[in-house]
């Protein structure tokens, strides 16, 4: 068993999206040393973060860890609601999560915590499934989606790594389907007129993208091994989320092979549903939040209801970091360029000032 | 928060009082309107009347005015149900409590008037409190859940909805999937059923399950396999009380003469029956018939006073759901003896 472990020298991964910026402003004022990968400039500069551009696509991702001394992974480079192609998907998030869990493997390495982001996608969506998705329902026999398929191999992964390595504590959160900053979800429910499939309406659950961030927060500063589920209280149905979106539903999908949905959405709506929330717009999927209750001594703030009222009031657009000038980069070069200096032996220069 | 906002927030949250202009085109004189407002009363004093009338002259109730009143009162509840909007109250499992209700009398029409149920022994349901309702399934259609469902709604001294466990295969079916999930049924699985009977919910297992609906006529009133039993673990596990119930009459809504296999195959249907008249009458053969039903609830089995590892020991639990599917079956051959002919 490890000693309560604090984290001091803590690299995220995957920083450049909102969650990952967003996780890195909590992080900040709480960690000693904060580093964030990802290859993307980052959206906003974040003076106590020093950026790095890495692709975890590479294994120069394993050795950055290793150099670097780092002894928390947040690995949020994991790509689940993305417009890019399934073979780019399964890169990221299997190829760049393994090149993560090399670095953080075997004894030499000084990685005590690791953190990995997964999605409520994971469990998939089909009608013999039970109404609550708990911890260990996952690992269908045949995944029906290929977003599904590859977290499943992901997490299998790092639960194999887990078992290898028992000095570091491994944390995987199930982040449940958010509303924000354009995923497809919201896109879909923002239509004018919908189109549902025709005879059903899914029991569906959502997260607050700040309840999100705050469970990545927690799991990193606090002793939390195992896989979690993390999502909203309550449900919220289909046929009621369009009706507190002020659009209309029109069952016109087919529940006859999902590939003909997803061909109607897009020659309806234009609209690019993954498979994974083509089946969820059809049976629905909610997961069940009580052992990270019971665990975190914590759960999401925002119920589904509250997170689709927000998404109604446009006040979810909120966005957290406006989209720098060029500049904003140059600055946090400048930043790090400082802060560096500093560490090698200028400091007195600074002190004079 | 309040005072906070800006005044170009105000702006755009304040709505504008409308102005209700009269509809452009025609306009109906105002008395006319005025009948067509007041036309639902004056159908109701005239039928009144008949129906005052045809007692004077028949000497016995011709129209039911009382039914005619439960039938104002549906429709009066649809349209309301129909203005509430998007914001109503659903719980976890997507039941709608209220939804549910307002179906209430028009199961009550078949529940009384057709199938003529009578029901005995509902006390034996708590009216507080979790417990597993285990039932005997035929009838094509799984019409005698509704009628157990109507039963502890209308004729228990505390009225409670009974959530049944239905074949994950009619979720995946269009309409059906939604409509059982609004009126509070879930899936057939044994996380659904503990969550549920945690919640201090009643739940009704059919654990014959489409081996019980799909049967032919000639072995009518045969109880099927009891699945694995995988329902008294459960109920010992959710330390549950399990009460047994016997229903008669609903072998004989769908006399079913054989099963098209292939047929049934290629609709991806556990089974497609030929009854006298299915397919042959088209929808028309879709109509029940009106045989009498009887449906009594036996004492429960306390299987919650096994200890909690018992759940495990499976000749214990097969032993208890033999001894279920015995007094379900005993029940059924009392009740047809006191059943004096299949229609009457």
């Amino acid at each position: 068993m490890t000693l309560a472990h604090r984290p001091n020298r803590v690299l995220i991964t995957g920083v450049s999206n909102p969650l990952g910026a967003e996780v890195a402003r909590r992080l900040a004022p709480e960690v000693p040393v904060l580093f964030g990968c990802d290859i993307a400039d980052p959206v906003s500069a974040l003076e106590e973060m020093d950026f790095v551009h890495a692709d975890t696509r590479h294994t120069a991702i394993s050795k950055l860890i290793r150099r670097l001394k780092i002894d928390t992974v947040v690995h949020l480079a994991v790509l689940v609601d993305s417009p890019h192609d399934s073979r780019a998907i399964h890169e990221t998030d299997v190829i760049g999560s393994m090149n993560v869990l090399v670095g953080c493997a075997g004894p030499s390495s000084p990685v005590r915590r690791l953190i990995v982001k997964s999605s409520q996608a994971v469990y998939g969506a089909s009608p013999t499934d039970p109404s609550f998705f708990s911890e260990e329902m996952a690992f269908a026999d045949r995944p029906a989606s290929s977003i599904t398929a590859d977290l499943i191999e992901l997490e299998q992964l790092v639960g194999e790594f887990a078992l290898r390595n028992q000095t570091c504590g491994v944390t995987v959160l199930r982040l449940g389907f958010r509303l924000s900053d354009d995923t497809t979800l919201a896109r879909y429910l923002s239509l004018p007129i919908v189109p549902t499939f025709a005879g059903f309406d899914p029991r569906l659950q959502f997260l607050h993208e700040d309840d999100a961030a705050e469970a990545i927060v927690r799991a990193t500063l606090g002793e939390h091994p195992g896989v979690f589920n993390v999502g909203g209280a309550g449900i919220v149905l289909l046929s009621q989320a369009i009706g507190v979106m002020g659009g209309r539903a029109a069952p016109v999908l087919l529940p006859y092979g999902r590939w003909l949905a997803q061909l109607e959405l897009r020659a309806l709506a234009r609209l690019d549903v993954p498979g994974h929330l083509a089946d969820v717009i059809a049976f629905g999927s909610v997961m069940d939040g009580s052992k990270l209750e019971s665990e975190f001594g914590w759960k999401p703030r925002r119920s589904s209801k509250e997170v689709m009222e927000g998404l109604a009031r446009g006040k979810e657009v909120e966005v957290v970091e406006m989209p720098s000038p060029p500049q904003e980069y140059e600055l946090q070069v400048y930043l790090q360029r400082r802060r560096r200096g500093e560490r090698n032996g200028a400091r007195s220069l600074a002190a004079h000032e | 928060m309040i005072g906070e906002t800006t005044a170009q927030e105000r702006k755009r949250r304040s709505k504008k009082a409308e102005i209700v202009q009269p509809r452009p085109g025609l306009r109906l004189p105002k008395q006319v309107r005025r009948l067509q407002r007041r036309a639902p009363m004056y159908a109701l004093q005239g039928l009144n009347e008949l129906a005052v009338r045809l007692k004077q002259v028949t000497g016995h109730d011709v129209i039911d005015l009382n039914r005619v009143m439960g039938f104002v009162q549906f429709l009066y509840k649809q349209q309301e149900l129909a203005q509430r909007g998007a914001d109503y109250a659903v719980d976890d499992f997507g039941f709608d409590a209220q939804w549910t209700e307002s179906f209430l009398s028009a199961f009550m029409v078949l529940y009384r008037d057709y199938w003529r149920v009578e029901t005995t022994g509902v006390e034996n349901v708590p009216a507080h409190g979790r417990a597993l309702l285990v039932a005997n399934h035929a009838g094509v259609l799984p019409w005698d859940g509704t009628m157990i469902k109507t039963a502890v709604f209308a004729e228990h001294s505390h009225p409670r909805h009974v959530r049944a466990l239905v074949a994950s295969m009619f979720l995946g079916m269009p309409v059906l999937s939604w409509f059982l999930r609004r009126t509070g049924q879930t899936v057939g699985h044994p996380d659904d059923t503990r969550r549920l009977l945690e919640r201090d919910e009643l739940v009704l297992v059919f654990p014959e399950g489409v081996r019980g609906t799909g049967k032919n006529f000639k072995d009518r009133y045969r109880l099927r396999r009891f699945g694995r039993g995988g329902f008294v673990s459960t109920a010992i596990r959710s330390r549950a009380p399990i009460i047994p119930v016997s229903v008669v009459g609903s072998e004989e809504i769908y006399p079913m003469m054989a099963d098209l296999a292939p047929v049934a195959k290629f609709f991806g249907l556990p089974y497609f029956p030929i009854t006298p008249f299915w397919p042959w009458l088209g929808p028309a053969g879709l109509i029940p018939l009106p045989s009498k039903w009887r449906i009594q609830f036996h004492p429960p089995v306390h299987v919650e006073e096994h200890p909690v590892e018992a759940a495990d020991d499976q000749s214990l639990v097969m032993e208890l759901a033999d001894e279920i599917r015995d007094t379900i079956q005993e029940g059924i051959y009392d009740n047809l003896r006191m059943r004096r002919g299949v229609f009457l």
